[in-house]
């Protein structure tokens, strides 16, 4: 072939040569403005992911016999980004030596974070509850993180109708799911079974009650007392169907394990398909070893060396937490893949039915130290947090 | 916390993107020792992949060109030989070229790979493109030819060589698209057909070099396109890997911010957000020049000769993607194609002024994965991600309490357009559901504005100028060069992979004639 644009091809081979003289002098003749130090989609990137926030107890208030509420203000900044609610924080501390963190369900609302408020409603059940229910005060200093999870509502899978199945302190992203709907920035009708085992468990009840006006449908379900206006026994499909029809609604569950097999036994004849329940997730405690030995865990910081303890029957995540390695996690429950870190040696097994990593670590040898218990002597490559 | 790491490198490579990563192979290859820095937690930039439910989503790749079969191998899979990673990966061949929908003209075409089959498509669809296209691909042919010259001499072309071995190169080479596709007396359905992969490249098809358009068609036609089975999340931690055999060292969660000089504005450093000195005299910058210049670089080291060179570029594409798990097969929601491109209208000049608006912007590149590898996802499901791009920082406009919803009315939008044009109703088989807004790709990655494809490569900023002045840009700052989208070949998988190779092979050139 013989291509041609012009009557004759010098004139063609002419605007080539031209090409790179043509962009020197482009380059050479840009502005000379500074260059700028934002950019606003960054901007809204930052605000929305902050990362690390440094935060500040404000106030506690008792809830029930076995939870509290802790009231939150950031100190590095004026507000908590606006988030889904049914989202968790991770909220760490220093307790003696160890570095402990925690994922917990927002109370409060989107809404609520803009004016620099984050609640959190904690059960007394382990090791850092304990602490926040016996040590913190008004005015101690802690490390949170952004907001997280996908456990909230989304208007193009979900059904508009939706049934939340709250046990225990699973209330708490109901709390703030149902004041979102309230405060207009979310679209779904909402009723909410809230099992608990007498009257006086029962938190948020005020709550609840005024959200009745804004649409809100509660439902109390109590095992242990029989008293009028609450339903008793379990949050059977018997008594959800009093209230809504199982088949034309999404389901959100927050609570202990046995709440979920429960419920799930219980919705078994209707055949839901798997995008009408949602879970939140539950984090990953101890496995149960009998005389658990306790193994040598090489763990690299970018160049530096711990060499630490390693309980068989604890997470490798718990393990550096003893030793107050600053490890990055947050789900706590082999999902988020935050806490991804290299393996370099040794053997380990995954919490069951906690496998979240993606096929290629699985290859490659990467883990996720949060739901890793080792089975040897282990050496890891793990990013600091922060 | 100020602290200096007990051990200095050769070079710090900032950012573990495509760029950053093969750049790093590269240099360790060279025998000099080489730290990664990533900010984020996982190598890859946007190759990587991410879980929801029972679905690993890919990130953004949509097929990977210029790969081609282990006995006729393209550019990428001979550089992935090179860096030591191909056979860490498991590959599969993408099923055809692609499928074109266009809104206005009713377009609805699949074309396959391979150039014969491929002319022989477009005649009938547009009978009397045989000799035009034809043409094209004789065009394209000597394009490549000429630019594997070029780099196999590293740019310094010999123009007489030039001139007689490749004329029609010369020629055709200061013209856009759609000026040589003219000028070839192609008809006009058949260029509206051709020019489907103009999205790729974020360019409409008058401001478009062809010599940039012809050779990523005919490498994606003669050498047809490949994914690894794992997402593009396998790539990146194969070249991890590769990274730490040959010695080198990453540090993930680890943000450099300052790149460091002494009194003759010499590179000493590089500081990261927590304080931590790393000691190095060389840096490939797996981000902007834009971020480089404008934050990183210490400022009395900024010349206004790098200023204006930074300001005169003009970003290209900020990045939005829907990712959909789907609770049916792709067989049963009559999905038939791996790879769409769905267009308001086949004029990509009118197009491109759409998308630069939120609200008039409906074009979306759409992949089935499942019609590429059916085992991408449990038995009875399909994936599918839905790309755009926007022109302009619309998208800054949004404000914090609008975004959730603002993700929603775009998610809700490329879903009807889908539905719409393909007939396929997949809206009430949605289990999983995820947005990536340009938002989403500045928090993962820092670009300004979301960008995802760098800086456009229209007009006087074309892939060729780039590449004949490749040498000439990197004396903006002895020390520094650039890996990435950003770079000279410009943004997408294969080219971000060779910006790293050249990049990181320069950087071994640099510190030898240093005499380490």
């Amino acid at each position: 072939m013989n291509f041609k644009k012009q009557i004759f091809g010098f004139m063609d081979m002419l605007r080539f040569k031209k090409l790179v003289p043509n962009r020197r002098e482009a380059l050479a003749n840009g502005a000379d403005t500074p260059l700028p130090k934002e950019y606003r989609t960054n901007i809204l990137a930052h605000k929305l992911h902050p990362g690390y926030m440094a935060v500040e107890l404000t106030e506690i208030r008792t809830l029930t016999p076995d939870m509290k509420e802790y009231v939150f203000k950031r100190v590095d900044e004026n507000a908590f980004p606006f988030f889904r609610a049914g989202q968790y924080v991770s909220l760490q501390g220093k307790v003696g030596d160890s570095l402990v963190s925690r994922p917990y369900s927002i109370a409060s609302s989107p809404r609520e974070a803009l004016t620099n408020e984050l609640t959190l409603g904690i059960e007394k059940a382990g090791f850092f509850s304990d602490y926040l229910d016996s040590q913190a005060k008004v005015g101690d200093q802690f490390t949170m993180s952004e907001p997280s999870g996908e456990f909230h509502y989304e208007s193009l899978r979900d059904k508009k109708q939706i049934v939340c199945i709250a046990g225990g302190s699973g209330i708490t992203p109901f709390v703030s799911m149902a004041k979102s709907m309230s405060e207009g920035d979310e679209d779904y009708e909402m009723t909410l079974f809230y099992g608990a085992r007498d009257v006086q468990h029962i938190a948020y009840k005020s709550e609840l009650d005024a959200l009745a006006e804004k649409g809100l449908k509660t439902v109390y379900v109590l095992s242990d007392e029989e008293a009028e206006g609450y339903e008793h026994g379990f949050v059977s499909a018997e008594i959800i169907e009093k209230y809504v029809d199982i088949k034309n609604v999404t389901f959100f569950m927050c609570g202990p394990k046995a709440m979920y097999d429960f419920v799930l036994k219980e919705l078994e004849p209707y055949k839901l398909p798997l995008k009408a329940v949602h879970k939140d997730a539950t984090y990953c405690s101890d496995r149960n070893v009998e005389n658990p030995k306790t193994f040598r865990l090489t763990v690299h910081v970018r160049d530096l060396v711990y060499n630490i303890d390693a309980k068989e029957n604890e997470t490798l995540l718990t393990s550096m937490e003893r030793a107050g390695i600053n490890a990055p996690n947050k789900c706590r429950a082999g999902g988020c893949g935050y806490c991804h870190s290299k393996l370099l040696k040794g053997d380990f097994i995954v919490a069951d039915a906690r496998d979240g990593r993606r096929e290629a670590d699985r290859k490659f040898g990467f883990i996720h130290p949060c739901v890793t218990y080792p089975l040897s002597d282990m050496e890891i490559d793990v990013p600091p947090a922060y | 916390m100020e602290r200096t790491a007990a051990k200095s490198y050769d070079a710090v490579v900032i950012g573990a993107g495509n760029g950053g990563l093969s750049a790093a192979i590269r240099v360790l290859q060279g025998g000099f020792s080489c730290l990664l820095l990533e900010k984020h937690n996982l190598p890859g930039g946007f190759a990587t992949s991410f879980k929801r439910g029972r679905f690993e989503f890919e990130a953004s790749l949509h097929e990977l060109n210029d790969f081609g079969s282990p006995e006729e191998p393209g550019d990428i899979r001979i550089l992935f030989r090179e860096l030591g990673v191909e056979d860490k990966i498991d590959w599969i061949r993408i099923p055809e070229a692609y499928h074109l929908i266009t809104t206005d003209k009713k377009y609805d075409c699949e074309m396959p790979f391979g150039v014969e089959a491929y002319i022989n498509k477009m005649e009938e669809y547009c009978p009397g493109s045989r000799k035009s296209m034809t043409e094209f691909f004789e065009l394209c042919n000597e394009v490549r030819d000429a630019q594997t010259y070029s780099s196999s001499v590293n740019g310094n072309t010999d123009s007489n060589y030039m001139k007689s071995n490749f004329p029609n190169f010369i020629k055709a080479g200061s013209y856009s698209v759609n000026e040589v596709l003219d000028a070839l007396k192609m008809p006009k359905k058949a260029q509206d057909i051709l020019n489907a992969y103009w999205c790729y490249l974020g360019v409409d098809c008058d401001r478009m070099s062809f010599l940039h358009y012809g050779s990523m068609v005919i490498r994606y036609i003669t050498r047809d396109a490949w994914m690894p089975k794992m997402r593009s999340h396998e790539i990146s931690l194969a070249m991890d890997t590769r990274i730490r055999e040959l010695g080198g060292d990453i540090w993930y969660q680890s943000e450099a911010e300052k790149i460091l000089t002494d009194d003759e504005n010499k590179i000493i450093g590089v500081r990261l957000t927590d304080g931590t000195v790393i000691k190095t005299g060389h840096v490939i910058a797996n981000c902007s020049p834009h971020l480089v210049f404008g934050k990183m670089l210490e400022e009395k080291s900024v010349t206004e000769k790098m200023i204006r060179a930074t300001n005169a570029r003009t970003f290209a594409g900020r990045g939005l993607t829907l990712f959909l798990g789907l609770n049916k097969s792709s067989e049963e929601l009559g999905i038939k194609s791996h790879n769409y491109f769905i267009y308001d209208t086949a004029d990509s000049v009118k197009q491109y002024d759409m998308m630069k608006k939120i609200e008039t912007n409906h074009v979306q590149a759409t992949v089935c994965l499942n019609n590429a590898y059916p085992q991408c996802s449990p038995e009875g499901t399909c994936m599918m991600y839905f790309t755009t791009m926007f022109m302009s920082d619309d998208w800054g406009s949004i404000t914090e309490e609008d975004y959730f919803k603002a993700k929603d009315r775009i998610a809700d939008d490329m879903i009807n357009v889908f539905e719409r044009e393909t007939g396929c109703k997949i809206r009430d088989s949605i289990e999983e559901i995820c947005l990536a807004s340009p938002t989403t790709y500045a928090r993962y990655c820092g670009h300004p504005e979301g960008v995802i494809y760098g800086y456009e490569t229209a007009d006087w900023d074309s892939l060729m100028p780039r590449m004949m002045m490749l040498k000439e840009d990197a004396e903006l700052f002895p020390g520094l060069r650039f890996a990435g989208g950003y770079a000279m070949r410009s943004s997408g998988y294969s080219s971000a992979y060779v910006s790293g190779d050249l990049s990181g092979r320069q950087t071994v050139g640099d510190l030898k004639r240093e005499g380490k």
